[in-house]
């Protein structure tokens, strides 16, 4: 068996168009792909291993479509998941009010999920300071209220976007073993999962 | 808003115990004027099985639609000569420079200013609106720009069924406008292509079938009967490259019309190790493996008892080769097999064997929780065809996805379509140097198109159809066991053309476990 052995499960929410396969290109095969926008379909999964230390931490990402169409479904996609990127685009203010949304969801259904407010095409906004629609101090004040974790990235120049996974693997291994005493790492099989996580509720 | 779309009872799973009846296949054989080729016995008939729904043609798709009229029993022949058709099928000369619909054309064209000349002259519109007369797509344009024209497109709907009527088409000046009702839809296409109101019919049903594949049916109607002015854009958002591209196929792929496949051709010994492969690598809720090379299937295995319609497959094809996304990893998205079942959804793995490769495969589930099984299924099937060194010679077969026409040997012959009706497959060779240029293709897939709507013609089919014009001569057959069309030079004669059916036949049956995968083979 070739089982696909995957320590934490990661998501990537937001609404569509604000980056979030780009995020994933970019830190999983080094790359940023220009053309025309391709929605994502449904989910997109692809696990990238990272060194943490002395250990090797294998991340299952799922990059979710966004799309309204399949909101209902995307519980399957976050459900046990151990970080959630929530990806804003830094020039859509709407995208933010999107973001709270996802956020709201992780808090009454996934409690043991650590969430991560990204703020994407940093290069946008640095080139042109009025294009920023989203405020960081805003995002910050937001972000301790809920005792998040927030960073702006680029995917199109790769600024933050390995610290951002880092920073997502280095929290997952301090917190891995308090959370799962017995346990060492995850089969993120979503059946066993689904029963982890009750038990660790109950 | 979004949450009381969803909340109540939404059937995301087809639940196994649920899934669509056994079509009945085909068991009586019906006689045929040519011995040896009634149905299961032609060139290409898979084995045994039969790995599709068996469908008759086209008015599978169109039986919905009440085209008034019966068949008549007895079919007759027919020979056309014509030097300039109007309108119908040879219209090559007038038609219209369409933009190239690659991904680049697709932005542009809803950008269009829906007031031009450009955007007049498209050879074909196709609109969806909801029973409150709101837009939901245009191909050409921005639907918002368009809300007049669609609410007067409702108007005329509902102004004749007020007198219990149904408009089905309005023929005008070189245009048809054919409209289908589908509560709570209403799908019209204006078109100059020349093409019968069936045909167009048809390609409306697709669009009608692509919009159920991403929301089923149950979920459509319910948002219409929460609120009638719903605006369906919003859950079918990201949707429009999906939708481009199946209008593309539409006119490109003459399996859209034929109710039918085409295989890639591939040694029989490589074609069994990648079927049986496939078929190790099962799954308690696989319902179908599909591997397919672009649009043209390598391997299918189903599920004991169930069968595939091709209209599914059309559309899965066209869904995974729609987004980039299926290369950026391994994909997990729900989708409804309309003509399986419409109430609910399936669930499908699709990746590609390589990041580069073409080689796409789709894993159908009914277990919404089945991705890691399926993903395990996917190495299972790789490891096993590694070991078995038939990989490599999938690949290789690759490199030649099709074949020149010579090799049947008929110099007259430049181009045939051969469908056998008990497999469901369908065969072509590559399109010869006067049908390269996009128009030219798109010419020539109206003029199969032309004969095809005369071979199938509700009220008087034809057995065969000879056709002369100043560019080819063409020929149809269609008989219980399979469906023909040629392409000749225009030099040739009618005589020549029945003699190349015979040649044409015998080549198809020396190559067929090449052309055609001949067995079907369930988990
Ligand atoms: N300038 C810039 N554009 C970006 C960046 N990330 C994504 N984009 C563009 O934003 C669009 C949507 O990106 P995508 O990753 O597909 O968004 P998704 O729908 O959230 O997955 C694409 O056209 C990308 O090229 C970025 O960091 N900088
Ligand atoms: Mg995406």
């Amino acid at each position: 068996m070739t089982a696909m052995r995957v320590d934490a499960k990661v998501v990537m929410l937001g609404k569509e168009s604000v980056g979030k396969t780009s995020l994933v290109e970019r830190y999983v095969h080094h790359r940023f792909l220009v053309g025309p926008y391709q929605n994502t379909i449904g989910a997109a999964f692809v696990a990238k291993s990272i060194n943490v230390g002395d250990k090797v931490i294998t991340l299952g990402i799922w990059d979710t479509a966004g799309s309204e169409r399949y909101e209902a479904m995307s519980r399957i996609y976050y459900r046990g998941a151990r970080a959630a990127i929530v990806c804003y685009d830094l020039t859509d203010n709407s995208s933010f009010q999107r973001a709270r949304f996802w956020v709201k969801e992780l808090q009454t259904f996934e409690e043991h999920c650590k969430i991560y407010l990204c703020g994407t095409k940093n290069d946008l906004v640095e080139g042109d300071r009025s294009a920023r629609q989203v405020d960081f101090h805003d995002v910050q004040d937001f972000v301790e209220e809920i005792g998040a974790q927030h960073i702006e990235t680029s995917s199109k120049t790769g600024n933050n976007v390995d610290a951002l996974f880092m920073k997502v693997a280095e929290d997952f291994s301090n917190s891995a073993f308090e959370l799962l005493p017995e346990e060492k790492g995850v089969n993120l099989d979503p059946k066993k999962n689904s029963y982890l996580y009750t038990c660790c509720h109950h | 808003m979004a949450a009381d779309v969803h909340s109540k009872g939404v059937t995301w799973d087809t639940p196994n115990g649920n899934l669509a009846p056994v079509e009945h296949l085909p068991n009586s054989r019906s006689e045929s004027p040519t011995p040896g080729l009634v149905e299961g016995t032609e060139p290409g008939a898979g084995q045994e099985r039969a790995m599709f729904v068996h469908t008759q043609s086209f008015e599978d798709l169109t039986a919905d639609v009440e085209l008034t009229g019966s068949r008549p029993s007895e079919t007759e022949e027919v020979e056309e000569k014509e030097q300039q058709r109007e309108g119908e099928g040879g219209g090559g000369a007038d038609t219209v420079d369409e933009p190239r619909q690659d991904v680049q054309a697709i932005v542009r064209e809803k950008e269009e200013d829906v007031t031009s000349e450009t955007w007049r002259s498209h050879k074909k519109h196709v609109f969806v609106l909801s029973e409150a007369g709101k837009p939901i797509y245009t191909r050409y344009g921005s639907e918002e720009a368009l809300s007049t024209t669609m609410g007067v497109m409702m108007a005329l709907v509902s102004f004749v069924e007020a007198d219990k009527n149904v408009i089905l088409s309005i023929h005008a000046d070189g245009f048809r406008v054919v409209f289908l009702r589908k509560s709570p839809l209403v799908l019209v296409c204006v078109s100059r292509s020349g093409q019968s109101d069936g045909e167009l019919w048809r390609e409306l049903h697709y669009v009608y079938y692509q919009i159920l594949s991403l929301l089923t049916l149950p979920q459509l109607q319910r948002v219409f009967q929460q609120r009638q002015s719903f605006d369906l854009r919003r859950l079918l958002a990201g949707s429009e490259r999906v939708t481009a591209g199946l209008l593309r196929l539409l006119e490109t792929d003459a399996g859209l019309m034929l109710n039918a496949t085409m295989s890639l051709p591939l040694c029989s010994t490589t074609r069994n190790i990648v079927c049986t492969s496939l078929q190790a690598a099962s799954s308690k809720n696989l319902v179908f493996s599909i591997l397919l090379a672009g649009n043209r299937l390598v391997a299918l295995i189903r599920k004991k008892e169930q069968h595939l319609h091709h209209t599914d497959l059309h559309l899965l094809s066209n869904l995974a080769s729609s987004s980039s996304s299926f290369r950026q990893g391994e994909g997990w998205t729900p989708v409804c097999l309309p003509k399986f079942n419409a109430s609910g959804f399936f669930h499908a793995h699709i990746s590609y064997l390589e990041p580069s490769s073409d080689l796409c495969l789709m894993l159908v589930s009914t277990d919404r929780e089945d991705f890691f099984n399926l993903s395990d299924c996917k190495q299972r099937f790789l490891e096993r065809l590694k070991k078995r060194n038939a990989y490599q010679a999938l690949k290789e077969a690759l490199h030649s996805p099709t074949y020149p026409v010579s090799q049947v040997g008929i110099p007259e012959l430049w181009h045939f379509v051969y469908k056998s009706k008990s497999s469901g497959l369908y065969t072509s060779p590559e399109l010869p140097v006067p049908y390269r240029t996009e128009e030219e293709q798109e010419r020539l897939m109206e003029l199969y198109q032309y004969l095809h709507s005369r071979l199938h013609h509700p009220t008087r089919p034809l057995r065969s159809i000879y056709r002369c014009t100043n560019t080819e001569n063409l020929l149809a057959w269609s008989t219980s066991g399979f469906e023909l069309y040629l392409c000749f030079s225009p030099l040739a004669t009618k005589a020549l053309a029945m003699s190349a059916v015979t040649k044409l036949l015998k080549w198809i049956r020396k190559e067929e476990d090449r052309l055609f995968i001949l067995n079907s083979l369930t988990y």
